[in-house]
């Protein structure tokens, strides 16, 4: 009888979903009418990948608790700016129009 | 064959207790996060860029997306998350005393980095052939700047890796002792993190 013990760790198991992810980013890409929903979508994939990165690729989820803010709350603010940006634009280029 | 998830610690494979370097204390070392910090502020202050310029041209930054080629930013989007996996396997094998384990996880990183420049050209090259040039209209601009930038990153993060390869072959970098090489997958994933954010910002929304 084959026996064949096949274990995943989560460094596995993270390169596995931000694989899907990255392919249902491109999916939408390529088939998805622009939208706000789409646009938060995306935006929460982008927060979670990053965070996913983080945590398990980079370590940071057990390390130094200032890093660990300063990167988290980029993948929280970035998100959060492009469906804003999107959600507020007409007001956002009058603010910034010369 | 049963596939089972096993608990995840510091170094990957289960054994934290190993991981004295790691835990609540800098990865790498403080010099490299000084790096780190600065490449991420040089990206957000792209990133607010193409908002303000998004805000100002939306009919080019809703046609732009459309004429970039997806298969080229997807397949490099691949690249960069499998060699960011690979120096992340690179790292646990040094951390269980495999070095020549840890050197064939590298060269994998370094040929996604090889792979992630090759389409780049590629796609370039594609987008010559489609009229897209860095003139052609303000989104193109912004991608030609962004993408470029990081390609440059790219580049000498690859170098960074070359040099974790040389210097585990010197055994240099060992169980004990690979501060360093912590700090080189740091910048390489960081590398990695601002893809994350431009490759849906160029090649997906709209």
């Amino acid at each position: 009888m084959l026996k064949n013990n096949f274990t995943l760790n989560m460094l596995d198991i993270s390169w596995i979903l931000l694989m899907i992810i990255t392919s249902a980013n491109a999916f939408v890409a390529e088939t998805a009418e622009p939208s706000l929903a789409i646009t938060a979508i995306i935006c929460c994939s982008i927060a979670y990948k990053g965070r996913r990165i983080m945590d398990y690729f980079m370590e940071l989820n057990h390390a130094n608790t200032t890093i660990q803010f300063f990167m988290r709350s980029y993948f929280h603010v970035f998100p959060a700016l492009i469906f804003l940006s999107d959600l507020f634009s007409e007001e956002l280029a009058s603010l910034t129009t010369i | 064959m049963s596939i089972t998830a096993t608990d995840f610690h510091l170094n990957g494979s289960g054994i934290v207790t190993q991981e004295p370097e790691t835990l609540n204390k800098i990865p790498g070392n403080r010099a490299v996060w000084v790096g780190i910090f600065a490449e991420m502020t040089e990206f957000a202050l792209f990133f607010i860029v193409y908002f303000i310029a998004k805000a100002h041209y939306p009919e080019q930054f809703n046609q732009g997306p459309q004429q970039l080629n997806t298969l080229a930013g997807t397949l490099n989007t691949f690249a960069l998350i499998s060699s960011s996996y690979f120096v992340a396997k690179a790292l646990a094998a040094i951390r269980i005393d495999d070095p020549e384990q840890s050197i064939k996880w590298l060269w994998r990183a370094v040929l996604c980095g090889g792979i992630y420049l090759v389409i780049k050209v590629w796609e370039y090259h594609w987008n010559v052939d489609q009229g897209i040039e860095t003139n052609t209209n303000k989104f193109y601009t912004m991608y030609y700047y962004m993408t470029f930038n990081h390609l440059l990153h790219v580049g000498w993060a690859s170098g960074s890796l070359l040099w974790a390869i040389r210097q585990l072959k010197a055994g240099n970098y060992t169980q004990n002792n690979h501060l360093g090489f912590t700090a080189i997958a740091c910048y390489w994933h960081m590398v990695d993190l601002a893809w994350v954010i431009i490759f849906p910002l160029l090649y997906v929304l709209r």
